[in-house]
């Protein structure tokens, strides 16, 4: 093991102590609880032993020995469940906090994070990772009445007869050996094996969600092709799974065997011989059989902690990762709208940006500047991948600029806490989520505790209310993955009214109709005209009719405004703009 | 414990129907074993070793009551070492088998669980959109992967677990019979108490088990939407509240388990104290047995030895039940996959299909399943070879849906559909999807490369075919200018491009394949004009000679087609030429006239 990697291991038993500490006193308590146990059980072939070699064979009382026998049943019996409940109830608890906090960060993390985390990792960093701490939390009272237990055990062994003793209990520690070792090797062929799974069922994901383009193209057997492959590699890495499992549990079964041979050879030898009781063999039988469990299992926590511990390391990289995009330190307040004070201006200002892809020469936006009176609205038009939605991006403050500046109402966005400017942004974003939820809950996602009918209004403006009265349960009806599935131009009706809900100083609409068809386009623009009316709005749109919506019209080209005027005049006087929007007096042109 | 963590329930998904029935699970065990064809002899032979070692595992305390009678009461050195030696080739013959019998029943168990896999997904793929219409996404994945891996845990251990747990407790009990009936009955009087426990426990950890999966599916859906959707949540400042509910859904997660732990909590303690009591009982009145010179005393030793190794397998035996029966229920689910029968069905005896023909539509009526309007009434149309066909109208009057019955991607409840004179019903899959391809509404991008998208529409294609159809659309350094070109992973679900660009790819696989008609649904919506014309000039040219059937919303696409059809109210309209249909004063006028209103031209 290297310096650095015992450094990442130590960090990471630092951060299960940190874990455990929170629930010191539970946990102390199922430890204390767990040493009862211990003691009830540890009794019982001490009370055996003496039950037939003084009751039976001695024909002393029975009932006496009978008796006492039942009283450690009872208390073995009470404090095993009383230790299996605490044992549950903290490791879940582990569990739940952490990912409560996993959760949180992740809401909070910026975009840019987020652009290169993947779904399933940030998921199972949640969910399995989370299972391995809860693996080990869960066995910390056992483990701890299971090591009292071994050396009670052992010291009794040893005070009735030390040489049967050593030579019983020769093949216990190979049962924590192996069990360790068993532990180690099976983890990464476990990890394997749910590396395939989780392959395989990213494959069958895609060919389900995909089925349109599969069917399409009559692609179902190179999907299937990828599919068998998955199928052969995870029996494959079952299989090594498998013999690493046959490899070591017969052993670990049988080892204690081997002890129970001794005792019975040798110590048999010395009941023959006198030196020994009967019922002490039997004890002596009895303690062996009763370490067995107890043995493995240390063994086993053992390997389990170490995972628990490179499990939080892994949730550590989540949790100590610090959001780019933060609230300022003295956050300043935007301005409140008043009689003479109209808000919603908006200003880009020399502004260069390029996303983190590991080229830094390449940018998107370079040097763009542009103002925005209160209650103007502007259109941008681009080419595809011109930058449009990068503009909308950066207003919202998904990423900061590499140089410029954007202020809103003449703060800088970076001087404004994050809440306070997203809540005076309001956006209608291209591809369109709806959440796993109500049509009501989904429109007035903004402000949950909005009434009826302002959801209806909002509804009817955007040219959804139609439609959704229509679905089996109107307002009520769930959307989403596991809800009811809406057509694009639809969804984007409902997103629309999102935005409407929010009513925010600043709207803007990033190709928001582009599923929706003409003739109800037309309908839904003359709506929206009522809704940006006195609002500062960015319209990102490809139809001549939404950009005249605008007051005014910029060409996005190149990273920076190329030019701006009215539809008409861009028109008359761009050529670029003209491209762009196709806008040539004949089609034919092109060809 | 020895599973060594499975995948925790991952992504499953609640069913209603978690419990069979007995003969539902009869059946279900007969499909298995029929299926399980070519590892019956390994499963066969996995059982035989099982068998071997549960009757090992009960030779010990065999062993250990002769030796103690007949070796050591009777001061018989000789058969007490006979007994040790007997005892140690049992455990090396338990050692070997045990080894033997891993191997074997995974090697069954996983091939098994293959086939599986393989089955259902090549069923689920053979299904028509009208299955995948009805099944939600969600549904069909947990199939594959919670569904099958609920039986994995079974085929690693628990299976093998079950059955020597059952098999020990058998022969235990007969064991005990032979060696002493009174013992044996002594020893039954916890019995009746452990299995009226057993019985209560199980029926209650079943329900609070499915309490637990139906909280962590929601809580996992919670954690999601909470990833997927965080660029929304952001954009509306609803962090808070959405870690709110989050704490909410995990909460209750939380006391779901707790309220499972409860339900086992006193079933343990009491399976601890039963085994401790029984072994009283056996000293107790075994005692007063052998006072009374009934049984022996080494049959007493063996009876506490012989109990402590019983309950463990009695636990077992209630908590693998459940596992046991989930896996009955999962295989359940996916044979009804195995066994839906294709609504849109492969001819056993296809008719090859011409390299070009006219493309006939005649009279068909179709209603999506569950809806009880049509969403075409009788609708005829030809689309003769090497020409352009476009399909215009309001929205939800049926083009798409044309579109998808052309290329047989739903059959018609009434009339048929041919190409070259031949029905599309008679044709085989392969021939078919070779010469009608579809470039659906919403273009799809898998995870990957922008190469391994393009290749989704001809995975044979070499490099320089690629490049070519690149360049006959005029789009090869458009792609070439990302930033590691064609190599470009376009993350999940392609979000690392512009709106643009994903439609760009995924109408670049078009170029790709070499159909004799082409069907495009409107795929062209988020691109500038500018790039849209391009692109459908150069497909133009790349169809030329072939037939184009396109959806489209755009005056200019339409303009430029031999034929209109409008689509109204399920049913075509009109038909014409543009000119016609501008004559004609109907729809198609109303339409171009709007058109002109929005449209500069
Ligand atoms: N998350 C991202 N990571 C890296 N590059 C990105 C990311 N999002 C966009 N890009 C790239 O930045 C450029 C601008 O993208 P943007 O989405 O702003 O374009 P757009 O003008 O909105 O185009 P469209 O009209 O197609 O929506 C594109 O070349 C795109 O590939
Ligand atoms: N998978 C489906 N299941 C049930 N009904 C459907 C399905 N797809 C479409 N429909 C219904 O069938 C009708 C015709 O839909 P279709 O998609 O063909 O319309 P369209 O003309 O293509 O409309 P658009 O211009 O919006 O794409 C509509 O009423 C629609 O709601
Ligand atoms: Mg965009
Ligand atoms: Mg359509």
């Amino acid at each position: 093991m290297t310096n650095e990697a015992k450094g990442v291991t130590r960090e990471g038993w630092r951060l299960l102590f940190a874990t455990l500490k929170l629930q010191q006193r539970a946990l102390i308590m199922g430890a204390c609880v767990g040493l009862a146990w211990t003691l009830g059980k540890v009794a019982v072939p001490q009370l055996t032993k003496l039950a037939i070699d003084r009751g039976i064979e001695k024909n002393g009382s029975l009932l006496l020995w009978t008796m006492l026998i039942l009283a450690a049943a009872v208390i073995a019996g009470v404090f095993a469940g009383w230790r299996r409940y605490i044992a549950f109830r903290e490791s879940r608890l582990t569990e739940t906090m952490l990912r409560e906090r996993i959760f949180a960060q992740i809401q909070g993390l910026h975009v840019g994070y987020h652009d290169k985390a993947q779904t399933g990792q940030l998921m199972s960093r949640s969910s399995s990772d989370l299972q391995q701490v809860q693996g080990f939390v869960v066995n910390i009272p056992i483990f701890v009445s299971q090591i009292t237990m071994v050396i009670g055990v052992v010291v009794i062994l040893f005070f009735s007869d030390p040489i049967l003793a050593a030579v019983s209990l020769f093949p216990l520690p190979f049962i924590n050996i192996s069990a360790r070792s068993f532990s180690h090797k099976i983890h990464p062929a476990v990890m394997a094996v749910q590396q395939e799974q989780a392959q395989l069922a990213n494959i069958v994901e895609e060919s389900v969600s995909g089925i349109r383009v599969v069917k399409g193209f009559g692609a179902e057997a190179v999907q299937q092709g990828k599919l068998n492959i998955e199928a052969d590699d995870i029996r494959r890495e079952s299989m090594r799974a498998a013999r690493i499992r046959s490899r070591f549990l017969p052993a670990i079964d049988l080892l204690p065997s081997l002890g129970l041979v001794a005792v019975l050879g040798l110590g048999g030898h010395r009941v023959i011989n006198g030196d020994m009781s009967l019922g002490g063999l039997v004890a002596f039988n009895t303690y062996l059989t009763m370490l067995i469990w107890p043995m493995r299992n240390i063994g086993m926590t053992v390997a389990f902690a170490q995972r628990a511990a490179s499990a939080l390391l892994r949730v550590n990289e989540i949790l100590s990762e610090v959001p780019a995009i933060a609230d300022a330190v003295e956050p300043r307040k935007l301005p409140q709208a008043g009689l003479a004070q109209p808000v919603g201006a908006v200003s880009f200002d020399n502004v260069v940006f390029g996303y983190d892809i590991g080229h830094a020469d390449i940018t998107v936006l370079n040097g763009l500047s542009l103002t925005i009176a209160p209650g103007e609205s502007v259109a941008i038009v681009g080419a595809t991948g011109s930058g449009k939605s990068t503009i909308t991006r950066l207003l919202l403050r998904f990423y900061d600029p590499q140089s410029g500046s954007i202020t809103l109402d003449g703060v800088d966005l970076r001087d404004l806490t994050l809440s306070d400017l997203r809540r005076a942004v309001g956006v209608v974003f291209e591809d369109t989520l709806l959440f796993n939820d109500t049509v009501s809950a989904n429109i007035a996602f903004a402000k949950p505790e909005i009434n009826q009918e302002i959801v209806i209004r909002a509804a009817k403006l955007a040219g959804a209310h139609e439609f959704i009265m229509q679905l089996p349960q109107q307002y009520d009806t769930v959307l989403g993955e596991r809800g009811f599935s809406l057509s694009g131009g639809q969804r984007q009706r409902i997103a629309i009214a999102r935005a409407i809900v929010a009513d925010s100083r600043v709207l803007v609409l990033d190709d928001a109709t582009s599923a929706v068809d003409p003739t109800k386009e037309h309908e839904i623009r003359d709506a929206l005209a009522t809704v940006m009316r006195g609002r500062t709005t960015l319209v990102i749109a490809h139809r001549p009719a939404t950009i005249e919506l605008a007051d005014r019209a910029v060409l996005l080209d190149n990273g920076v405004i190329a030019a701006v005027g009215t539809h008409h005049e861009l028109l008359a006087t761009n050529e670029k703009y003209r491209e762009v929007l196709a806008a040539w007096s004949s089609p034919q042109v092109v060809e | 414990m020895w599973s060594g963590g499975g995948r925790g329930g991952g992504r499953s998904v609640v069913d209603e129907d978690e419990k069979l029935d007995r003969s539902q699970t009869r059946v279900v065990l007969i499909r298995s074993i029929k299926m399980a064809g070519e590892f019956r002899r390994t499963a066969a032979l996995a059982m035989f070793y099982v068998v071997i070692t549960v009757l090992c595992a009960l030779a010990g305390p065999v062993l250990v009551r002769h030796g103690i009678d007949s070796g050591i009461n009777a001061k018989d050195a000789r058969v007490l070492n006979m007994t040790v030696i007997a005892y140690l080739v049992v455990v090396a013959v338990a050692y070997v088998i045990g080894r033997l019998q891993y191997v074997a029943l995974n090697s069954a168990g996983e091939g098994f669980l293959r086939l599986l896999r393989i089955r259902v997904f090549t069923q689920m793929q053979r299904q028509s959109m009208a299955f995948f219409d009805r099944e939600k996404a969600g549904v069909l994945v947990a199939r594959m992967t919670a569904d099958v891996e609920s039986m994995s845990e079974l085929v690693q251990w628990g299976l093998m677990q079950f059955l020597s747990s059952f098999l020990l407790l058998f022969f235990a009990f007969f064991l005990l019979l032979s060696m002493s009936w009174q013992l044996t009955l002594i020893s039954l009087i916890v019995f009746p108490f452990l299995i009226a426990a057993s019985v209560k426990f199980q029926r209650d950890s079943s329900r609070a088990y499915l309490e637990v999966r139906e909280k962590v599916g929601a809580n996992l859906s919670a954690l999601q939407e909470g990833i997927t959707g965080v660029r929304v949540i952001q954009a509306y400042a609803r962090e808070d509240e959405q870690i709110r509910r989050f704490k909410e859904s995990n909460r209750e997660l939380f006391r779901s388990h707790l309220y499972s732990v409860k339900v086992s909590t006193w079933y343990f303690g009491l399976i601890e104290f039963a085994g401790i009591a029984s072994s009283a009982l056996i000293v107790g009145l075994g005692g007063f047995l052998v006072h009374r010179g009934s049984v022996s005393l080494g049959t007493v030793v063996a009876f506490v030895l012989l109990l402590a190794t019983l309950f463990d397998p009695v636990q077992q035996l209630s908590q693998l039940y459940n596992t046991l029966q989930s896996a009955a229920a999962s295989l359940h689910k996916l044979f009804a996959i195995i066994d839906a029968e294709p609504d849109v069905e492969e001819s056993t005896h296809p008719t090859p299909l011409p390299s070009t023909g006219n493309l006939v539509v005649e009279n068909i009526t179709f209603a999506y399943a569950g809806s009880a309007k049509p969403a075409l009434d009788n609708v005829s149309v030809t689309l003769t070879a090497g020409t352009r066909l476009a399909l215009v109208g309001p929205t939800g009057a049926g083009k798409s849906t044309l579109a998808k019955l052309m290329a047989r991607l739903y059959d018609p409840q009434e009339g048929s559909v041919s190409f070259g004179g031949i029905n599309l019903r008679d044709a085989s899959m392969e021939d078919l999807r070779g010469r009608i391809v579809v470039i659906p509404q919403e273009g799809f991008l898998f995870d990957g490369s922008v190469r391994d998208n393009l290749l989704i529409a001809k995975p044979d294609a070499t490099e320089a075919e690629l490049l070519a159809a690149l360049d006959r659309l005029g789009l090869r350094e458009r792609f070439e200018a990302l930033p590691e070109g064609l190599n470009t992973e376009v993350r999940e679900r392609g979000s690392r491009l512009s709106a643009g660009e994903r439609q760009l790819v995924a109408l670049s696989r078009a170029a790709l394949v070499d159909p004799a008609v082409l069907v495009l649904d409107e795929a062209t919506s988020n691109l500038d004009p500018g790039t849209e014309m391009l692109i459908e000039a150069a497909l133009e040219r790349l169809m030329v000679g072939r037939s184009v059937i396109v959806v489209a919303h755009r005056l200019s696409t339409v303009q430029r087609a031999d034929k209109i059809a409008v689509v109204a109210d399920a049913q075509i309209a009109e038909i014409g030429t543009h000119d016609e249909l501008v004559a004609l004063n109907g729809h198609y006028a109303l339409l171009a006239a709007t058109w002109n209103k929005t449209q500069p031209h």
